[in-house]
């Protein structure tokens, strides 16, 4: 068992009598699942993934041996079974009582308007309900959609009585149920909304899903909005990541050297474990040189570490390390080093960030490299940038990670700025690397800005990345003007 | 309720007929139900069981209202049952004989009370 399903095997058992939704990330937005015999309101625009939460809560009681029943009012059971079926789901154990009309409804043997429906359909309906309820005794009920029941009450009055009394009596039978709403301008369903012990929202545009819960009586639960995904495997949910986590490990400061001398001079020492360190500079610099000198003394300790790459192809990195005496690909061979290709426009911050606690949990990893913010930020599309970097790093610093974060900033040389998009706070340690003209000669210098768990040499230094690795030269005492780009020697100006 | 306890219901719809059929007998009344002009020619050659006549006009064309004169003719107490609330339906449907007009969905306890009022009239006589 994965350390994140045996968090999840603990919420369940700390939170006795909890039911699976069958979806691992939203029962831990429940903290453990739902609360059984009460029922819950699933609240989304038509495409949103209603139904495919509705087989995951109905697949996964059966899969326990419970007995699970799937009332439909709209698809019928045939086309149910066979969208469940193309996406997975065996529903060979799912009972159903299939109320969508037949196809001949529209057919003048069955259509009629000389009583409401109301009049007509709500006693054999009820009756049907109520003896394969008393009949199968389900433990989960799956409800899709509720608001047609709207059709057979003669007023707004009586469909609340109405509607009420049927989740009692479900509930009463012993059936945990989950139910659908098609909510609408013109009806919208506010009065399910009041009715239900729960309501798990569901929404998406263009681009991107997410769950949020609005309402859960008698428990807590993540708030917020959670990133969703559907597939071919049904519905994944990614919980968003929040800083103080049950999984908060021991904070540690351990200094992780790079085993370059004059840089760990530089830092007085290294890096420290549960540290956010950004590294920034311009293009080309030698930021990502810089942290995977980092991760190849790790490797050397044998701890592992893991760069996710958001610009750079991986076997292009693979390629240029090699060169630059930093084997990368050996590295990755003896398992103490993960590169991991990430397109921001396929990853939501909420799925990443599912992916690094993968990586840490899972994996054991000591160093996190996040190559580079400008690539997050695509990631986010919009989002506040600040507020989900600010829950990745501080989740990953509870968990004892050392966590390089590579900034890119625009400017080559001339006006000297630590980052361009607000996160410096974030940072515990701020490296800075900067091209500067020297002699005519295009040459690079390494400083320090900040370091909060220890001093550090407030000099800079030369940077150099040759084919035998980085080279950090003596600090640059005599020179002047370094941040501006253009420095020049003190002796000259006594000249 | 005498021996005019039989109420004739007149529909183009069967779904309807059936269910008229199912709720009158529910409140105790036998029906015959006829869906086309054909059949209700033959019904009125022998109107003595027909305590009152339900016409559903929706479907038929003008000639309807030839039979809801005929029926008035034969003392048969008629209601007329419309899909819309048009003051020209109403006015139509009581020129040509009817005593009240119903308007679609039907509430069914004013349905009840309409007939049983009907066809107490009806054993009155």
């Amino acid at each position: 068992m994965t350390q994140l399903d045996s968090k999840h095997e603990n919420l369940n058992s700390g939170l006795s009598g909890r039911m699976e939704t069958g979806i691992t990330g939203l029962d831990e937005i429940l903290h453990g699942g739902l609360v059984p015999q009460r029922a819950y309101l699933l609240h989304g625009n038509p495409g949103s993934g209603k139904t495919i939460l509705g087989l995951h809560f109905l697949t996964a009681g059966v899969a326990k041996g419970e007995r699970a029943l799937f009332l439909t009012m709209g698809e019928t059971e045939d086309q149910i079974r066979k969208n469940a079926a193309s996406i997975g789901f065996d529903l060979d154990g799912v009972d159903f009582l299939d109320l969508a009309p037949s196809p001949d409804f529209f057919s003048q043997v069955q259509s009629y308007d000389i009583f409401s429906p109301a009049d007509v359909e709500r006693e054999p309906t009820t009756e049907r309900i109520t003896a394969q309820v008393e009949e199968l005794k389900p433990v989960r009920v799956f409800i899709d959609a509720m608001t047609h029941f709207r059709y057979l009450s003669s007023d707004d009055l009586q469909f609340r009585r109405q509607t009420h009394s049927f989740l009692r009596f479900l509930v009463d039978s012993g059936a945990t149920v989950v139910f659908t709403s098609e909510d609408s301008l013109a009806q919208p369903d506010d009065d399910l909304q009041y009715m239900s012990d729960g309501i798990i929202r569901l929404e998406h545009d263009h681009e991107t899903r997410s769950v949020c819960i609005i309402k859960f009586r008698g428990s807590d639960f993540m708030s917020g909005e959670h990133s969703m995904r559907l597939s071919d495997h049904g519905m994944e949910v990614f919980p968003r990541l929040l800083p103080a986590s049950e999984v908060m490990q021991t904070f540690t400061t351990d200094i992780l050297p790079s085993g370059l001398p004059e840089l760990d001079e530089l830092l007085h020492g290294g890096l420290e474990r549960s540290t956010i360190t950004i590294i920034s500079g311009p293009t080309g610099v030698g930021k990502t040189t810089l942290g995977l000198q980092f991760m190849k003394e790790a490797a050397e300790r044998g701890e592992r570490s893991v760069i996710y790459s958001f610009e750079e192809r991986v076997d292009l990195l693979m390629s240029r390390s090699q060169n630059i005496n930093i084997p990368i690909a050996s590295m990755a061979k003896d398992g103490n080093l993960s590169v991991v290709q990430v397109e921001p426009l396929y990853y939501t911050p909420d799925e990443f960030a599912r992916m690094v606690r993968k990586d840490v949990e899972e994996k054991g990893a000591a160093i996190i490299m996040i190559d580079s913010l400008s690539g997050y930020k695509l990631s986010v599309r919009g989002e506040d940038l600040v507020l989900h970097l600010h829950s990745l790093s501080k989740y990953l610093q509870s968990m004892g990670v050392a966590v390089i974060l590579i900034n890119e900033i625009e400017d080559i040389m001339g006006q000297f700025r630590a980052t361009e998009i607000s996160v410096s706070y974030i940072a515990d340690t701020i490296i800075f690397l900067r091209y500067l003209e020297l002699r005519g000669e295009l040459r690079r210098a390494i400083g320090v800005l900040k370091k909060r768990f220890s001093d550090f040499q407030k000099t800079l230094r030369e940077f150099e990345i040759t084919q035998s690795g980085i080279k950090v030269g003596k600090p640059l005492s005599d020179l002047r003007g370094i941040l501006s780009g253009t420095p020049h020697w003190q002796e000259t100006d006594k000249n | 309720m005498g021996s005019h306890s039989c109420i004739l219901t007149i529909d183009r719809n069967q779904r309807n007929l059936e269910l008229l059929a199912q709720f009158l007998g529910k409140e105790g009344y036998e029906t015959v139900s006829v869906s086309a002009l054909e059949s209700l020619e033959q019904i009125l050659e022998h109107p003595e069981n027909i305590g009152i006549a339900l016409i559903d006009i929706s479907g038929f064309d003008r000639n309807i209202w030839a039979y809801c004169e005929k029926l008035t003719e034969l003392g048969v107490p008629l209601l007329v049952i419309s899909p819309q609330k048009l003051i020209n339906i109403r006015q139509e449907s009581i020129s040509h004989g009817a005593h009240g007009v119903l308007f679609k969905p039907l509430v069914t306890r004013e349905l009840t009370t309409i007939i049983r009022t009907l066809m107490g009239d009806v054993s009155h006589e």
